[in-house]
């Protein structure tokens, strides 16, 4: 047996990104309810500019992904990557600095939002000097992840840390590409590209940022949370490798289905198309993986809340992934294009797929790494009937708005003329968005009390000490 | 040896759901005969609610106008609904079945007829509200029935089909994916004939 | 069996995961981005469309500002009832000088891009200090700050008029020797009202008629 190392695992950092990610999760989801109860009584931002709806909505949306989901991909990613080398972080200090690094430029971003940095690219809307930030503390974060791989006692690289390793790699090229732009002054800039070109760019950014940072990112912690408390292997290896090189190749295609009749050339969408529904496969496929693994090991399982929500996020992937082509076919796009279905999907992956899984996982982190049970098992329970009715909720309210909307504004009479008035036909649309705010509080409220859960599980604790174990010489690097 | 699940069963799990489960347990009912004498009369009624509600008061999708539609159309509609809840029941009583081996629950493909019957009777109930075809309406009235099923589908899976607890859960989960599928298959596959023309007229 | 021992040397060695990752994705890009940003007629202005002028550009940055854009997009699809709602539908050629491209995903309120010359600037301006004097149920924010604030606050025009012109925007000297100027006593509602009033007027039926009604 070669000698473990008198080294420990790095898990304060670990400790330090799951605290950032909850923080951003309550104020990113709070802006949300925000802007939500501001569609149903738009006079609350009083006239300032900084509450104002345009505003208020991209701090949302980059404290969701950039706030909460990266900080969460980052805490798990770091977790994982050292174990399943069997070495501690590569670089400790530049971990350090990407964690802190990041927080602040989510931070920063947000407020230079609310002052109108905004080059109006969706999930790219901060301004150029960000832009820059971004690109260096994201190098930075790639050195420490790959690095820990190359160092790793294991000679095989886990299935996991090829997710992970996929959402540095590709986000680190989408972001490049889609962020050129010649700066005017320090908050404003004009992007290299123009019109229907810039319109392409952007939503192969846009679409694979959806893909690499929302999907492929957290299926790696599906590969390693799943068999981790599953006490099981992945159901199928072969699977998973198909899966995961059909996925990188299939999702980057799919951008175009943004732009369906919208002034792009038509082979484009066309192939947007096709490749959006191609991507179904590798997706689900990924889904019967985890399934498949959490079946045959059921008697390791114990009723616990983190289960539960991994349990249940994989059957909001499911619908999320199967939604997602569907309306990328142009006879059901030409109905959901711009109205409020989007939106619904976009939160059921959202708050079914990315949220759930996240909570799920740090509800079986944070007891680990504290060295102590979670504080209640009861309030991670009602938490999780919260997060599902909430879920629930919300997409039914915007399925049915979206629809709604979508149908109202193509309805025509005999004669050929439209059948109702645009600003009738968004005005009926209140009940909904109210059931829609109802839903945010809800989730909103879950939120709340899992973040009160896990700061009482770690309050007063030092990080638990973990020195890697031994490694099988069958599978070490000298093999 | 098929022993009976009676109608007043399955009707009383909507107030007494425990004990409903408890007496589907250990059965081996027909799962014909629970269709023909109670699924298929509950699969009537929202085709039959959505037909008179829309050929009385006209469809209310939000703005005031309400859209009638020839008899020949809302006809065709209703057929289509009634199909499509038909494929509902038994595709997912078959899927649950499907997935039983490895849950360890009841093969009995009577018992899971009468377990998604149960699940399903809610919203069947619900339905009611298609007399009044306002979208607003019908979705007030149906997300309480939708949760209500979906408790009762997490509830009842344990005890019906006698599964360990884990077990059951998990297979709750996978029959929520699929239903979940499903329901946004049907949003689809109507937006798709609706485009295509069966419906109100479009201007695509 | 070939195939999985030869993705076994991929899973044992950082560096090929790391290039085989980067191939992989980049294919779809080079072959969905290339031809597009290369295509010439994606690039070639229709006859009626011109660079923003220094009041509209104003106008057009404050729009993208205040984040108009999540709320109303610019594309009219090609579909019956949007022509019939909106005017003609948006062709390639009249976005050549929008940077970025303000399409929008989301209509939460109606499109714009054939707004141009609909209202009066007074409705404009009613309608942009209180939406819902002028559209009752009406849940669009008010913007009464662009009204206390010069055009000439939103920035140094003279800059971004010179930045564009070195992306390729044909000004000529004047309008950036002048563009200064042009802003002088307008304020922020003044010219995002410009920009708003100029929004598809870019297009000409006989444009479309020319070009056989293609993109």
């Amino acid at each position: 047996m070669q000698a473990a190392d008198n080294k420990i695992y790095q898990d304060k950092i670990v400790i330090r990104l799951i605290q950032f990610s909850v923080v951003w999760a309550v104020i990113a989801i709070g802006a949300g309810v925000y802007i939500a109860a501001e569609l149903v009584w738009p006079t609350i931002d009083f006239g300032q500019y900084w509450l104002s709806f345009g505003r208020l909505r991209p701090v949302h949306t980059n404290g969701v992904i950039f706030g909460f989901g990266v900080s969460a991909l980052m805490a798990t990613g770091f977790y994982s990557v050292q174990r399943t080398s069997h070495v501690p972080l590569f670089a400790p200090r530049l971990a350090w600095f990407v964690c802190y690094a990041w927080q602040l430029i989510v931070l920063l971003g947000a407020l230079s939002l609310l002052a109108g940095w905004n080059t109006t690219k969706e999930y790219a809307e901060l301004e150029w000097p960000f832009d820059i930030a971004i690109a260096i503390v994201w190098i930075c974060f790639g050195v420490v992840f790959f690095g820990t791989i190359a160092q790793r006692k294991i000679k095989p690289i886990y299935i996991s840390n090829w997710f992970y390793g996929a959402l540095i790699i590709v986000i680190a090229m989408l972001h490049v590409v889609n962020s050129l732009a010649l700066p005017v002054s320090i908050d404003k800039s004009y992007s290299a590209y123009a019109g229907a070109q810039d319109a392409v760019v952007q939503w192969w950014y846009g679409h694979n940022a959806v893909g690499f940072l929302l999907t492929g990112g957290f299926l790696g912690m599906v590969y390693y949370f799943l068999p981790k408390i599953a006490g099981r292997p992945i159901w199928s290896y072969r699977l998973s490798v198909v899966a995961f090189w059909a996925f990188v190749y299939a999702y980057i295609w799919a951008g175009p289905h943004h732009l369906h009749y919208n002034a792009i050339p038509e082979w484009v969408q066309s192939l947007g198309v096709i490749m959006s529904v191609i991507l179904l496969a590798p997706s689900w496929a990924t889904l019967v993986n985890g399934v498949m693994t959490v079946s045959t090991a059921w008697e390791k399982l114990r009723t616990d809340p983190a289960l539960k929500f991994i349990v249940l996020s994989l059957a909001f992937y499911g619908l999320a992934t199967f939604e997602g082509p569907m309306m990328a076919i142009r006879s059901v796009n030409v109905v959901s294009h711009f109205t409020d279905w989007t939106v619904g999907h976009v939160h059921s992956g959202a708050l079914g797929w990315n949220a759930m899984i996240t909570y799920g996982t740090f509800y079986f982190l944070v007891p680990r790494l504290a060295g102590r049970e979670l504080h209640s098992t009861r309030l991670a329970n009602i938490h999780f009937w919260l997060a599902f009715s909430g879920t629930m909720l919300y997409i039914i309210a915007m399925w049915a708005a979206g629809v709604s909307q979508g149908l109202l504004w193509l309805s025509i009479d005999g004669l050929g003329e439209l059948s109702f008035d645009f600003k009738d036909i968004m005005a009926s649309m209140t009940p909904y968005y109210l059931l829609r705010l109802i839903a945010g509080l809800v989730f909103l409220l879950g939120t709340v009390l899992m973040a009160y859960n896990l700061f009482m599980t770690l309050k007063g604790q030092r990080s638990v000490k973990v020195t890697p174990p031994a490694v099988d010489p069958a599978y070490g690097v000298n093999a | 040896m098929s022993s009976n699940i009676s109608s007043l069963t399955l009707l009383r799990s909507l107030y007494q759901p425990q004990q409903a489960f408890a007496e589907l347990a250990g059965s081996e009912p027909s799962a014909r005969r629970i269709f023909l004498s109670y699924s298929l009369w509950l699969l009537l009624l929202p085709p039959v609610f959505a037909l008179i509600g829309a050929a009385n008061f006209g469809w209310r999708l939000g703005a005031d106008q309400p859209l009638f539609m020839a008899t020949g159309d809302l006809l065709t509609i209703s057929i289509g609904y009634f199909l499509a809840l038909l494929f509902g029941l038994f595709s997912t009583a078959i899927i649950s079945r499907w997935m039983a081996k490895t849950y360890g629950a009841s093969v009995s493909l009577g018992r899971h007829m009468a377990l998604i019957t149960m699940v399903g009777q809610p919203l069947a109930m619900a339905s009611v509200a298609h007399l009044f075809p306002d979208v607003l309406v019908n979705v007030l009235v149906l997300i309480p029935a939708t949760i209500w099923g979906m408790y009762l589908l997490y509830a009842g899976i344990p005890v019906a089909l006698e599964t360990p607890p884990e077990r059951g859960m998990l297979m709750a989960s996978a029959l929520m994916a699929w239903l979940l599928v499903a329901a946004v298959s049907l949003l689809g596959i109507s937006m798709s004939l609706w485009v295509l023309g069966v419906g109100p007229l479009l201007g695509v | 069996m070939n195939g999985l021992t030869f993705h076994r040397k991929i899973e044992e060695n950082t560096g090929l995961l790391i290039f085989g990752i980067l191939f992989v994705s980049a294919i779809g890009g080079l072959v969905q981005l290339l031809p597009v940003l290369t295509q010439e007629s994606l690039e070639t202005a229709s006859a009626n469309t011109r660079p923003y002028s220094a009041v509209e550009l104003t106008g057009r940055d404050i729009y993208m500002r205040e984040n108009c854009v999540v709320c109303h997009s610019q594309q009219v699809r090609p579909l019956v009832a949007e022509v019939e709602r909106y005017g003609p539908y948006s062709r390639a050629g009249e976005f050549v000088y929008d940077r970025p491209f303000l399409w929008g995903s989301k209509r939460t309120g109606p499109d714009l891009h054939r707004i141009g010359g609909k209202y009066s600037d007074d409705w404009h301006r009613l309608h942009l200090l209180d939406p819902r004097a002028v559209v009752p149920n009406s849940i669009m924010p008010a913007y009464p700050w662009l009204d206390e604030r010069q055009a000439s606050d939103t920035g140094d025009i003279t800059n971004k008029l010179t930045v564009l012109r070195r992306l390729g925007h044909p000004y000529t000297d004047e309008q950036v020797a002048n563009a200064e100027a042009d802003l002088e006593g307008l304020t922020e509602m003044d010219a995002l009202i410009v920009y708003l009033q100029m929004l598809g007027t870019g297009f000409s039926e006989e444009d479309a008629a020319m070009a056989g009604g293609a993109h």
